[in-house]
């Protein structure tokens, strides 16, 4: 990834893996970005991204043990504003072909398809760029937000989920 | 896991439309809650359209969207339709993105839904 600007750490914190420990980061990282340039509709979007990868975290990734933490670490970039998160799950992690259905809703109308399955399409429609990637037994996955200012906030199409088999359980 | 639910929910009538209000917390902890408001509403009130009021409710999250998949399915099982009301921008635009919307017509508030499917 080209860095135009030279990042700076706003906060890095951690979670221990407990469901609903999710609401606690979302909300340190909605108060870490205050002032980065961040549109209210960008920032309920993150939000809700942040709120996303780091349930599927605690759940997929440390297997809700609550002696694993989840890490997480946010950075303004200049011209965006990117978030971290790390769980210990990489010696799991699915590998890069591994394709995932896409949620349809008409499948899971008509019991075609689990009800669940939206995380990872979430999170790809609510950010910019999401990147994953595996360092031993770590995992991470960065989610980045243009600022306004950069031309950042546009709504997109709904994008396809691929590329990490959690997605089937988020 | 069990984990408390954070969604509270009261139900009440309409003409021609039970109306489940939500609070709090709309996510998989909220799966028992949710499913026995929709079983008590269409219960005490034979109406065809259930009306999901999630003005006073602050966060939803994939797994609530899966809760919210549920109920649309039994109630079009039913044959009854599914309106909703009090939606943010946000989860208007989450609606969106999943196609939600597209079965679930969405109104600003409770007001404005049971106009559009009260008595004439």
């Amino acid at each position: 990834m080209t860095m135009a600007y030279e990042e700076r750490q706003l906060v890095a914190f951690t979670v221990s893996s407990e469901p609903g420990n999710e609401r606690l980061a979302l909300a340190r990282v909605a108060e870490a970005v205050a002032g980065s340039g961040l549109a209210p509709d960008q920032l309920e979007r993150l939000k809700t991204a942040v709120a996303e990868a780091t349930m599927n975290a605690i759940e997929h990734g440390n297997h809700n043990n609550a002696a694993l933490d989840v890490d997480i670490t946010v950075i303004d970039a200049g011209d965006s504003v990117s978030v971290l998160i790390v769980d210990q799950g990489g010696a799991h992690a699915a590998t890069g072909d591994t394709a995932v259905e896409l949620p349809d809703l008409d499948k899971k109308l008509a019991g075609l398809q689990s009800p669940r399955g939206w995380g990872l399409f979430l999170i790809q429609n609510m950010v910019d760029e999401m990147d994953v990637f595996t360092d031993g037994d770590k995992h991470t996955v960065r989610l980045s937000m243009h600022t306004t200012s950069s031309g950042g906030g546009r709504i997109a199409e709904p994008r396809d989920p691929e590329g990490d088999a959690r997605a089937e359980q988020m | 896991m069990h984990v408390q639910s954070k969604c509270e929910t009261e139900i009440r009538s309409l003409p021609g439309c039970a109306v489940i209000e939500l609070r709090g917390e709309v996510d998989g902890s909220a799966a028992a809650t949710l499913g026995a408001a929709y079983d008590d509403a269409v219960a005490a009130d034979q109406a065809p359209c259930v009306l999901l009021d999630f003005a006073r409710v602050d966060y939803i999250n994939s797994t609530g969207i899966a809760l919210i998949v549920s109920v649309l399915a039994k109630a079009r099982s039913e044959g009854r339709q599914v309106i909703a009301s009090g939606l943010s921008d946000h989860y208007r635009q989450i609606f969106a993105i999943t196609r939600l919307s597209d079965f679930i017509q969405l109104y600003d508030d409770v007001d404005a839904a049971a106009a559009s499917v009260g008595p004439a």
